[in-house]
C-alpha cells in the first residue's frame, strides 16, 4: 500500500510523522504566498545564465548545480499549491507534490549546494533573489523536521546550552580569566582585562564562541583594542555568542529566540548597543533579520565592530603603525556581512591603516566569491567534499593576489579559509581584522 | 474587427485581474522592514532597473553575449507588435503606418526567437529543468511576432493578430509569460531591499591600494 506521500507505509505512526512533515512543510509555502518573495517563486523564466555567477556550478558544472535548478526544487513545489495551473494541470508548469523524495531532493540542493551567498541574485536575468528562493526551501526542511543532522545538533546546541559550542559557563568564565591575566601582562597595566556581566557598560560585545574555545587570541586582540581605545564594554556568560545557527537551518523560531536572548542580556546589563564581533551571518541574522523575526524595532543599536574600529581609527582613538603589518594582506569578503549585510567599506578603511599592503581580490566587495563554507555548509560533514572543491575559486583569487595574509572578518569564512590554504596549498595565514589591528596598534607598552 | 477588439479588450482585463489577483496575495511586493534603513531603497531601485540590467554589470548577460542579443531583440519585437495591437485597439489608423514601419524588425526578432527556443531543446542543461510551459510560452511569444509580420505585410491579417494577441492575454497570467510583469517587480523589490542596506548601488570595484596609516 503506497500512502499519500508516495512511500510504502509502513507504519501508521511513521505514516503520521510524515503526513505531519508534509503539512508543516505546506504550511510555510502557504505563508510565503503571502510574502514579496512569492514574485520571485514564479518569475524565474530558466535561462540558466546563472550558473557563472554561482561557487558550486564554476567548480562541479552539473546541471544539479545550477541555481536556477536549485531554485526550481523550491518553485516547483510552490506553484503546485498556491498557482491555478499548478493545482489543474501540473504537468504543464513542471509542479510537483511535496513527497519525501521530494524532501530529500531539495534538502541535497538547498543545504548541499547553496551556501546563500546572494551572488547569482545580482547577476540573474530576470533580477531574482535566487539564494531568497533557496533559503524557503530551506524553511520548507526545517517545518518538515527536515534539517541534516550536523547543523540541527548545532541549532540544538545553541538552543539548549546558549551557545553552539555546548561550552559549560565555567570553561567561558576561566578562559576570559586566563586572557585578562595575558592582557594585563601584555600592556602593563592592572585596569586591562576582560570583563564578564559588568551593568552600565557602554557596549555588550558578543563573541563566536570558536573565539573562546580554540582561537583565544582574537578575544584577546579585541579586548587589547578596547582597553587601547579606553571603551567601556562588557561580555555577559550567559549569552555571549554573536553566531545564530537558526538562521543557517532557516528555523525562524530558533532564529527569533536566539535574537530575543540577547536583547534580553542588553537589557538586563543595561548596555547602550550591541557590538559584534567579525560574523558574517551572525551580523545578517541579528542587524537585519531579527527585527523583522520579532517585528519590531531593536531597542539600542547593533553593530559590527568593523563600523566601531573605523570609528576609533578615524577619531585617532587607537594609534597604529601599519609597518607592524609589513606582509601583503588581501581580504575576504563574507557574503553575509558586504553582500547582505552592507558592511563594505569599514574594514576597507581599517586595513589601509593598520596594514602597510593591502591587495584586494578580484572580484570584491558585493560581487566577491562565498569561500564555500557559508550557509552552515562547514557542520554538514556529508557535503564536505563539495565545499572543498567549491573553495577552489576563492584559493585562486587568493593566489592572485600574491598576499602572505587573508584578512576575513567572519570566523566561519577563516574556518573554511584555512581547509582551503591547507587543500590548495596557499601557504596563507588567516587572520580576522582585529587582530591585525591589535598586531599594529602603538599602546603603552607595546610600542618599539 | 470589433468582435476581435472586444476579445483581446477581454484578454487584457482577465490578464489584469489575473495578475493583480497574485500580486495582492503576496502583498504587492512590499515588505516589512523594522531594522534602521542605512541606504536609499529608491536609488537602488532605480539602479537595479537601469544600469543594473547591463552586460557590464551583470555577469549572465556579459557571459553570454549571443544569448542576451538574442533575449534583446526577442523582447523588443514583442514590444513592437504589442505597440501595433495597442494602436490597432486604440488609433486603428495609426497602426496602418506603425506595423508597415516594424516590419523589418520582426523576422529578426522570430529567428532570434527559434533560436532560443532550439537552444532550450539542445541545451543539457536548459532540458533538465525546463517545463512544458517553458517550451509553449516561447513559441507562443514567436506566434506572436509571426502573426505581427502578417500583419505588418498585408492589413487582412490584423484580425488574425488581434485574435492571436487576445488568446496570448489570457494564457499571460497563468504562465511564464508572467514574467513580463514580475521581472520589473522582482528587480524592485530585490533593488529595494537592498538599497535599504546600504548594499546597493554599489560602489566601483578597487583592484589594488597601499596603506594611508
Amino acid at each position: 500500500m503506497t500512502d499519500d506521500l508516495g512511500h510504502e507505509a509502513c507504519s501508521s505512526a511513521a505514516s503520521a510523522d510524515r503526513s505531519g512533515a508534509i503539512r508543516a512543510a505546506r504550511a510555510v509555502l502557504a505563508q510565503v504566498a503571502r510574502q514579496p518573495l512569492a514574485i520571485h517563486l514564479e518569475a524565474c523564466v530558466r535561462c540558466g545564465l546563472c550558473g557563472p555567477s554561482c561557487l558550486f556550478y564554476r567548480t562541479q558544472p552539473e546541471p544539479a548545480n545550477l541555481p536556477g535548478v536549485k531554485a526550481a526544487k523550491v518553485a516547483d513545489l510552490y506553484r503546485r499549491y498556491h498557482t491555478w495551473l499548478g493545482r489543474t494541470l501540473p504537468r504543464l508548469i513542471g509542479a510537483k507534490s511535496l513527497t519525501v523524495e521530494a524532501l530529500d531532493e531539495l534538502a541535497d540542493a538547498a543545504f548541499g549546494r547553496c551556501t546563500g551567498c546572494g551572488r547569482c541574485g545580482l547577476h540573474c536575468s530576470v533580477g531574482l533573489d535566487v539564494a531568497g528562493v533557496i533559503r524557503v526551501g530551506r524553511s520548507v526542511l526545517a517545518a518538515a523536521g527536515a534539517v541534516p543532522d550536523g547543523l540541527r545538533r548545532v541549532v540544538d546546541n545553541q538552543l539548549q546550552t546558549g551557545n553552539q559550542m555546548a561550552i559549560p559557563r565555567d570553561e567561558f568564565l576561566s578562559t576570559a580569566q586566563w586572557l585578562s591575566e595575558e592582557l594585563k601582562q601584555e600592556t602593563g597595566c592592572d585596569s586591562a582585562g576582560i570583563p564578564v556581566d559588568q551593568p552600565g557598560r557602554r557596549i555588550l560585545y558578543l563573541v563566536n564562541p570558536r573565539e573562546v574555545k580554540f582561537f583565544p587570541l582574537s578575544l584577546l586582540a579585541a579586548a587589547g583594542v578596547f582597553h587601547a581605545a579606553g571603551e567601556s564594554w562588557t561580555l555577559s556568560s550567559q549569552i555571549y555568542d554573536v553566531t545564530n545557527y537558526g538562521f543557517f537551518a532557516a528555523d525562524d523560531h530558533a532564529t527569533a529566540e536566539l535574537v530575543g536572548r540577547i536583547l534580553d542580556q542588553a537589557d538586563r546589563l543595561k548596555v547602550q548597543q550591541i557590538i559584534l564581533s567579525e560574523c558574517g551571518h551572525g551580523f545578517h541574522a541579528l542587524r537585519w533579520e531579527g527585527p523583522r523575526q520579532l517585528r519590531k524595532p531593536y531597542p539600542l543599536p547593533v553593530r559590527s565592530i568593523l563600523e566601531l574600529l573605523n570609528e576609533y581609527l578615524v577619531r585617532r582613538t587607537l594609534r597604529v603603525d601599519p609597518s607592524r603589518n609589513a606582509q601583503p594582506v588581501t581580504l575576504h569578503d563574507p557574503c553575509n556581512l558586504v553582500r547582505w549585510g552592507g558592511i563594505v567599506e569599514p574594514q576597507r578603511r581599517v586595513l589601509r591603516r593598520v596594514v602597510q599592503h593591502f591587495v584586494e581580490m578580484t572580484p570584491n566587495r558585493h560581487d566577491n566569491f562565498c569561500c564555500g563554507g557559508g550557509g552552515g555548509l562547514l557542520s554538514m560533514s556529508e557535503y564536505g567534499d563539495r565545499r572543498i572543491a567549491a573553495g577552489a575559486i576563492k584559493a585562486e583569487q587568493i593566489r592572485a593576489t600574491g598576499a602572505k595574509i587573508v584578512a576575513t572578518p567572519c570566523h566561519n569564512c577563516a574556518d573554511q579559509l584555512l581547509e582551503i590554504s591547507k587543500h590548495y596549498k596557499l601557504g596563507v595565514e588567516i587572520r580576522s581584522v582585529v587582530e591585525l589591528v591589535y598586531s599594529a596598534l602603538l599602546a603603552p607598552g607595546r610600542e618599539g | 474587427m470589433i468582435p476581435a477588439r472586444i476579445f483581446v479588450l477581454l484578454g487584457l482585463i482577465w490578464a489584469s485581474l489575473g495578475l493583480a489577483f497574485r500580486l495582492r496575495a503576496a502583498g504587492c511586493g512590499s515588505r516589512d522592514e523594522y531594522a534602521p534603513r542605512v541606504g536609499s531603497a529608491t536609488r537602488a531601485i532605480w539602479y537595479n532597473l537601469t544600469v543594473g540590467l547591463w552586460p557590464g554589470r551583470k555577469e549572465s548577460a556579459r557571459r553570454h553575449p549571443a544569448e542576451f542579443a538574442a533575449g534583446l531583440l526577442l523582447h523588443v519585437g514583442v514590444l513592437l507588435t504589442l505597440a501595433g495591437v495597442g494602436l490597432l485597439l486604440a488609433w486603428p489608423v495609426l497602426a496602418e503606418g506603425f506595423l508597415p514601419a516594424i516590419r523589418p524588425v520582426l523576422p529578426l526578432s522570430l529567428t532570434a526567437g527559434l533560436a532560443l527556443f532550439l537552444r532550450r531543446i539542445f541545451s543539457r542543461t536548459l532540458r533538465a529543468f525546463s517545463t512544458p510551459d517553458d517550451y509553449l510560452a516561447i513559441l507562443a511569444t514567436c506566434g506572436l511576432l509571426a502573426a505581427g509580420m502578417l500583419a505588418a505585410g498585408a492589413p487582412c491579417w490584423q484580425i488574425v493578430l488581434l485574435l492571436y494577441a487576445g488568446l496570448v492575454a489570457i494564457y499571460f497570467p497563468l504562465g511564464k509569460l508572467r514574467h513580463a510583469v514580475f521581472f520589473f517587480l522582482a528587480r524592485a523589490e530585490y533593488g529595494g531591499r537592498l538599497g535599504y542596506r546600504g548594499v546597493y548601488p554599489p560602489q566601483a570595484t578597487e583592484t589594488e591600494c597601499s596603506s594611508d596609516g
